[in-house]
């Protein structure tokens, strides 16, 4: 522990979102499926927020997307004190949900609402965590 | 829609109490707590045995402890035969009205005392656990503003805001703050639109002076039956007449218009329940995390239509002698927000005015008012809960 200096959080997973993370060591982004719904659903939940039932499966997502929103962040989150500013962004997924997450290789000014976004991995404790880039 | 059980207007609020508004003040839950039932008992010359009915927040400051209720009772030396600690963050207060009044006609009790008091200032013990540590921390998101960010930058790209306007919002609450003697003693200076202009950027778009700052404080009711009110010989009791709560709106969509919030739903349904358009309500007080989440409340429901926020603001006088007054003693963005009593703020406040005692920022003809709560931020939305309480003097 390098003593005072916040260090981003290291996601512990449950039991409910354990394929959720093996996938993203391996870097797929892993996402719930609904079959009776016939609708994905994230963040990963122990049931189906549309049926209430625990009938899901988990699926390998594209990873494409395009960005729906984004916030440049000035006062960083715990560990990212080195990246201010940093740009931020809601992922509109392929698969029909969205994510939030770090956006790599996006200069502030350079983000628009709309742009093509592609997965990216980054090491975070012993498995990676999921980020965005441009789609190009 | 639901029937208005608000319609008879056989419950009536008979006093209110509120603290002055402090930072890091060093104090706990319970003594903001106290200072409010004294207060209370004070302006009633009730004690602790007359109150059979007790109403909470639960503070953020008191966030480990899973009896805080029932602690708080015997802080308080009260008795009561109905409790209850409501949990929908800003929208506990205007919650916490409708529950009282829903218990008094069920006959649970008859004489409600509802306290918010929080000192996340000087402790702040939530974890938020769920999905937050693996899914929203991680991210580099930070807290609220960083989702409030998300929220505005959405809403610039579907409708046109005008900074100007929400400049405008956050100068004349401060004028509100700078007349209201509880308001947190460093927001009593006036501000500009400049001001707010020039305020560095935080979760860009969202700037630093969008935002509330958490303080220590509290606020409190007593609710009873409209025949005790008058038994008790109150000058001005103030009745509310219509609510409507939603919480986790569009939350089976994964994909929402993050945008449209619970007030497009809660607002229209609790002006119809009072018989009323928004044209009849003679003061506003929204629920004040972020500015944004006011202009999006005038315009969901029904002040002005979509993407009108900005103009509307820009055209009405919102300050105590205007038009439509919006959050006269400050708000939470001005005043201070006394953690998860915040919603209390701007409750107590309307109540207030409605009893006619604001002094030098009274409104004239204070014969209604709608006061707001926003509760809780989920992943990717907007808010959790939304509630929509109308007051009648």
């Amino acid at each position: 522990m390098s003593d005072k200096k916040a260090q981003r959080p290291v996601p512990r997973p449950s039991f409910y979102t354990k394929p959720f993370w093996d996938g993203a060591r391996e870097r797929k982004l892993m996402l719930q499926y609904d079959p009776d719904a016939q609708a994905f659903q994230f963040w990963p939940r122990p049931i189906s927020v549309k049926t209430g039932k625990a009938n899901l499966e988990w699926r390998e997502a594209s990873g494409k997307g395009v960005l729906y929103s984004y916030t440049v962040c000035h006062v960083p989150g715990a560990g990212f004190e080195e990246r201010v500013p940093y740009v931020v962004g809601c992922i509109e997924l392929a698969e029909g949900v969205r994510m939030v997450a770090n956006l790599v290789g996006v200069e502030p000014q350079d983000a628009t609402i709309g742009m093509p976004m592609r997965v990216t991995w980054e090491p975070v404790g012993d498995t990676n965590y999921y980020a965005f880039e441009p789609d190009r | 829609m639901k029937d208005n059980f608000l319609k008879d207007k056989d419950v009536a609020i008979v006093a209110y109490a509120e603290t002055r508004l402090e930072r890091r003040s060093g104090k706990s839950a319970f003594d903001f707590a106290c200072a409010v039932a004294s207060e209370l008992f004070d302006k009633t010359a009730l004690a602790p045995k007359d109150i059979d009915g007790l109403a909470l927040i639960g503070p953020l400051s008191e966030a480990g402890n899973p009896f805080w209720s029932n602690f708080a009772t015997d802080y308080f030396g009260i008795t009561p035969r109905w409790l209850q600690t409501t949990d929908i963050g800003g929208c506990s207060a205007t919650g916490n009205v409708a529950r009282a009044a829903a218990a008094i006609q069920a006959g649970m009790c008859e004489m409600v005392m509802m306290v918010g008091a929080d000192a996340p200032s000087t402790i702040n013990r939530a974890h938020y656990g769920g999905y937050r540590g693996e899914f929203w921390e991680p991210t580099g998101l930070p807290g609220p503003p960083g989702m409030f960010g998300l929220l505005m930058n959405r809403y610039m790209a579907q409708y046109d805001l005008k900074f100007e306007a929400l400049g405008k919002l956050a100068a004349t609450q401060r004028a509100g703050a700078v007349l209201n003697p509880n308001a947190y003693d460093k927001n009593r200076v006036p501000i500009t639109v400049d001001d707010y202009l020039r305020s560095r950027q935080v979760a860009s778009p969202l700037r630093l002076l969008d935002s509330v700052m958490y303080c220590d404080g509290g606020n409190g009711l007593l609710i009873t039956t409209t025949e005790r009110a008058k038994t008790m010989g109150v000058n001005r009791p103030v009745h509310p007449i219509a609510y409507s709560e939603i919480t986790n709106f569009n939350g089976r969509d994964m994909t929402p218009d993050i945008t449209e919030t619970g007030f497009s739903m809660v607002g229209p349904e609790a002006l119809a329940k009072a018989g009323m358009t928004a044209a009849d309500i003679r003061m506003f007080h929204p629920y004040d995390d972020f500015l944004i989440a006011e202009l999006l409340q005038l315009e969901q429901i029904g002040f002005c239509g979509r993407g009108e926020g900005s103009q509307f603001l820009l055209d009405t006088d919102v300050s105590f002698k205007g038009r439509l007054p919006i959050n006269t003693g400050g708000g939470q963005i001005s005043a201070g927000q006394p953690g998860l009593a915040g919603g209390g703020l701007n409750l107590t406040e309307a109540v207030r005015q409605l009893m006619g005692e604001a002094g030098e920022r009274q409104v004239a003809d204070a014969g209604n008012a709608m006061v707001t709560g926003i509760g809780v931020i989920p992943y990717a939305r907007n808010w959790g809960s939304s509630s929509v309480l109308i007051l009648e003097a």
